[in-house]
């Protein structure tokens, strides 16, 4: 046994302290009466007295020795160290998306685990340790060998799932060491997975039979004003009739599935139409209820119809450009002549300078020079003058294996595009060339100074047969899409993915809000920003470019392998024998010695009133 | 000190009261006791034979008719009464707020008043330690009442009683009325002694005790450590339980009994009152269902 403040025993000097007080002072009430004789008679008539009666006198005294014994001993706080009978254990606790599922109890899987985990340490001896590991998004170690069970418990009724599709590898590679070092050291995997082999592991089950409903494979088609989105719809316990809603910009529509007759397990696939020119969100819906409503609606948004483009086109004669932008973005173009361009314009994606050379470039978007006469400061190449070539002259097209310039030849044949003059140029800024005339660019990307990209047609469009072409129409598109990188490559994800974001040019913040509300401001150091997706529901992006913000949604959900109740995995071992050997315990007797105090209490109040009141 | 109001009222009610007496009394004055010899009362006794000389009033002529014999009648004699009143004056009488001292001089008043009433003679005595003081000396008459019964106010109680070491040396009469005896009889001291004299002596004995509330339910309890008011050497230190109560009244009751059978062998009557106890209920309930008053 062992004192944790040792100096409480001096408390014990209180007891000869107490012997002497009740020696000295004198209990008895004084008191003269008109006669003792009929008192003293009495003695003759008293019972025989029992053997306890004669310690009568002493026992408030041995009760307060007692008393002042046990506060002494509280003071000192003694701890009873007990042989082998504490535990290491170790808990690994999956917290994998499938343990959202509401278990028994109306609780979900997870706080059912995290009950089992509280019990347990509840009911081991003091002086066991606890470590809890914790597989969630993540594997991490939550405590670590603690003795200190409020401890242990605070932290565990602070978790929270995640949504993630989890492996152990890790989480077992951490027990094995601390198994290794303490082979008694007993090791609890509380989840929802059935596992074919277990060694050295106590498995603690959490699932339960429940019905657990999910959608998956949602796509659609938008062709001809008619909707048309297909699925799937899977039933994870038994077999259900289920049914499926179709909601379009957060409204629902009355399309609403016939009944699905849903196998056990297997997907089962569904099909709804609804006239629809165009759509910012599809969501589909499982109308019925279960125990795990997150994998029960998927929303697609429309990645296309947040990635409008502001274009600035200044022409004298627009038509080429502006039919072409009309023909495969969905761009805003606000067109001017050159006269009324004064160079205050700002608050575009892209502006188009068409035959036009402006004294200064903007600074808030790309850039698209065509055949200008001089050159334009910050543009990174110089103009040279004019070149007429005798005739038409075919243009060749690069054959770079750069990626940009792949991406900007892409579907593009360029054999037939011919020109009559261009204007020659010179460039001191890295462009890549995508058509040239005798090693001439004739057409060219890059970045300016100001760090926009800039595409440069070094001729007249209406010196070219270009606008006639099909390639034309791809190569805007690829210049386009070069101008305006898309934001957000994917609108559907599931959990534990990551999100890439393009910071497009001039872009000051990338914010992502999670579905519960958290805010994070990505880092946009290399050009394109990460942010894992560790909830489930929608995450809305926004970009502030130019001072302006631009946004986009994209929906995570629960992974496949998640939504199922319970799925055989593999096999679950730590490696070597267990033996059983234990830590020494601790014993902790303040509460006994409290309540035992609390008695001694009660007992003196007891015995002072039977000698003062006689209540015996 | 002033122990008692004479209660004029109380004492015009006693005038309806009569002693009685069990011994015929042999008083050297005529009164209204019956006496064992004959005299010129009304009732008659018995018949002797008419010697000369007698008074020829009192021959029995219808007997003289029957019997040609001259008797003369006899009738029976009525003496004056000597009532001996002994107070206990230890200072337990008047200790604290019992009263007992102030029941005791009250009934000693009353009883003294029924028998001035009856125009006995009347004393009274204190009993200090083992000694008889007189208070009031062969009184007779309501105006020695109304002049001496003061001196009763005169009484100090304090130290022991012993009282058959007192009355037994004293001059208690033979066969001349009545002794009482007024006294809480809570003491070693004998006194059974004391009263089977007064009975040899011929004399009617009632015995009264006089008790406390205090004594007969006593609320002590705890360690406590009791003084006799009589004797610094006499003390009871004990923690008094509820046992202890139990067997105090058992003490109690032994000490009642004590006093009650030893009246009662002797044919001595004996009264147990409590300092409490309304002199109207001891007069005209209690003395006279035990037939000393009628």
């Amino acid at each position: 046994m062992s004192f944790l403040y040792p100096i409480g025993l001096l408390g014990l000097i209180g007891i000869p302290i107490l012997i002497i007080i009740y020696i000295i002072k004198s209990k008895y009430t004084e008191q003269t009466v008109a006669s003792t004789y009929l008192w003293r008679l009495s003695e003759k008539f008293l019972k025989r007295r029992k053997p306890l009666d004669k310690v009568t006198g002493i026992i408030s005294l041995i009760l307060q020795i007692l008393a002042v014994t046990l506060i002494s001993l509280a003071l000192a706080h003694p701890i009873i160290t007990l042989p082998d009978s504490a535990t290491e254990y170790c808990f690994i606790l999956d917290a994998s998306g499938s343990m959202n599922i509401e278990g028994s109890g109306g609780n979900t899987r997870f706080e059912n685990a995290k009950a089992e985990m509280l019990s347990r340490i509840d009911d081991a001896v003091d002086g066991s340790v606890y470590s809890l590991i914790y597989v969630g998004g993540d594997t991490r170690i939550v405590f670590e060998k603690t003795s200190d069970k409020q401890q242990a418990k605070t932290l565990i009724n602070e978790l929270t799932p995640s949504y993630h599709e989890e492996t152990y590898s890790d989480a077992i590679g951490i027990a094995q060491g601390y198994f290794d070092k303490n082979p008694g050291a007993k090791t609890y995997l509380i989840t929802d997975k059935v596992y074919a082999s277990k060694k050295n592991i106590e498995i603690i089950n959490v699932s339960g039979a429940v019905d657990n409903f999910a959608v998956s494979d949602v796509t659609y088609t938008l062709l001809g004003g008619k909707l048309t989105v297909l699925g799937n719809v899977t039933s994870y316990e038994s077999g259900a009739n289920l049914t499926v809603a179709l909601y379009l910009d957060g409204a629902q529509t009355p399309v609403v599935s016939g009944m699905i007759v849903a196998e056990a397990a297997i997907p089962t696939p569904f099909q709804l139409t609804y006239p629809a020119d165009g759509f910012s969100s599809i969501k589909i819906k499982i109308q019925q209820e279960d125990a795990f409503p997150a994998d029960d609606e998927v929303i697609i948004y429309n990645a296309e119809s947040e990635q409008s483009y502001k274009t600035l086109l200044v022409s004298d004669r627009p038509f080429f450009f502006n039919s072409v932008l009309s023909a495969v973005t969905n761009a805003r173009v606000d067109v001017i002549s050159t006269e009324d361009y004064t160079g205050d314009k700002n608050g575009y994606g892209l502006y188009i300078f068409d035959c036009y050379e402006p004294k200064e470039l903007p600074v808030d978007g790309a850039v698209w020079l065509v055949n200008p006469s001089g050159s334009v400061p910050e543009s990174g190449f110089s103009v040279q003058g004019q070149l007429e070539l005798n005739g038409a002259q075919l243009l060749e097209l690069t054959d770079s294996s750069s990626a940009l310039a792949a991406e900007l030849t892409s579907g593009v044949e360029g054999k037939d595009i011919y020109i009559s003059k261009y204007m020659k140029c010179g460039m001191y800024r890295t462009f890549t060339t995508i058509l040239s005339y005798q090693s001439n660019p004739i057409l060219f990307a890059g970045t300016n100074s100001h760090g926009n990209r800039e595409v440069v047609f070094a001729f007249d469009l209406h010196d070219s047969n270009m606008p006639l072409l099909m390639d034309f129409v791809v190569l805007m598109k690829n210049l386009i899409g070069y101008s305006f990188p898309e934001v957000i490559e994917d609108v559907s994800y599931y959990v534990g993915e990551e999100l890439m974001v393009n910071v497009v040019t001039n872009c000051e913040s990338v914010r992502v809000d999670s579905p519960s509300g958290e805010v994070s401001y990505l880092d946009m150091s290399d050009g394109v920003c990460e942010h894992q997706l560790d909830e489930v529901g929608t995450y809305n992006i926004t970009l502030m470019v130019g001072g302006s913000p631009r946004q986009f949604s994209v929906y995570s959900e629960v992974p496949m392998a998640e939504r199922a109740p319970s799925a055989l995995a593999d096999d679950m071992s730590l490696q070597g024998e267990a033996t059983a050997s234990g830590l020494d315990g601790e014993f902790d007797p303040l509460i006994i010695l409290l309540v035992c105090l609390i008695v001694i209490f009660a007992a003196d109040w007891m015995v002072y009133c039977y000698e003062k009141y006689q209540l015996r | 000190m002033s122990y008692f109001v004479i209660d004029e009222k109380f004492l015009q009610q006693l005038e309806a009261l009569q002693m009685l007496v069990k011994n015929n009394v042999a008083g050297l004055f005529g009164g209204v006791h019956k006496s064992k010899n004959f005299g010129s009362s009304c009732e008659f006794a018995d018949y002797r034979d008419y010697v000369p000389g007698d008074d020829i009033t009192k021959i029995d002529w219808n007997a003289y008719a029957r019997f040609e014999k001259l008797y003369q009648k006899l009738y029976l004699d009525e003496r004056q009464m000597h009532t001996r009143i002994y107070i206990d004056a230890s200072r337990s009488m008047n200790f604290g707020k019992g009263g007992k001292a102030e029941q005791a001089i009250k009934l000693a008043a009353a009883i003294a008043y029924l028998s001035i009433n009856e125009m006995d003679k009347v004393s009274v005595y204190v009993i200090k330690d083992k000694q008889i003081h007189t208070v009031i000396n062969g009184m007779v008459g309501k105006d020695a009442y109304i002049n001496s019964i003061g001196e009763l106010n005169s009484v100090e109680f304090d130290g022991d009683s012993y009282v058959s070491d007192a009355i037994i040396p004293s001059n208690v009469g033979y066969g001349d009325g009545m002794s009482v005896i007024i006294s809480d009889f809570l003491t070693d001291n004998d006194y059974e002694n004391g009263i089977n004299h007064l009975c040899d002596k011929k004399r009617d004995v009632l015995c009264i005790q006089v008790l406390s509330r205090e004594e007969l339910n006593p609320q002590i309890r705890g360690k406590m450590h009791l003084f006799d008011s009589e004797s610094a050497d006499k003390f009871y230190r004990k923690n008094i339980t509820r046992d202890i109560a139990r067997a105090y009244k058992d003490a109690l009751e032994y000490t009642i009994n004590r006093i009650k059978n030893t009246c009662a062998a002797r044919g001595a009557a004996y009264l147990n009152v409590t300092a409490e106890d309304d002199l109207g209920d001891i007069f005209f309930a209690k003395l006279i269902d035990m037939e000393v008053m009628k």
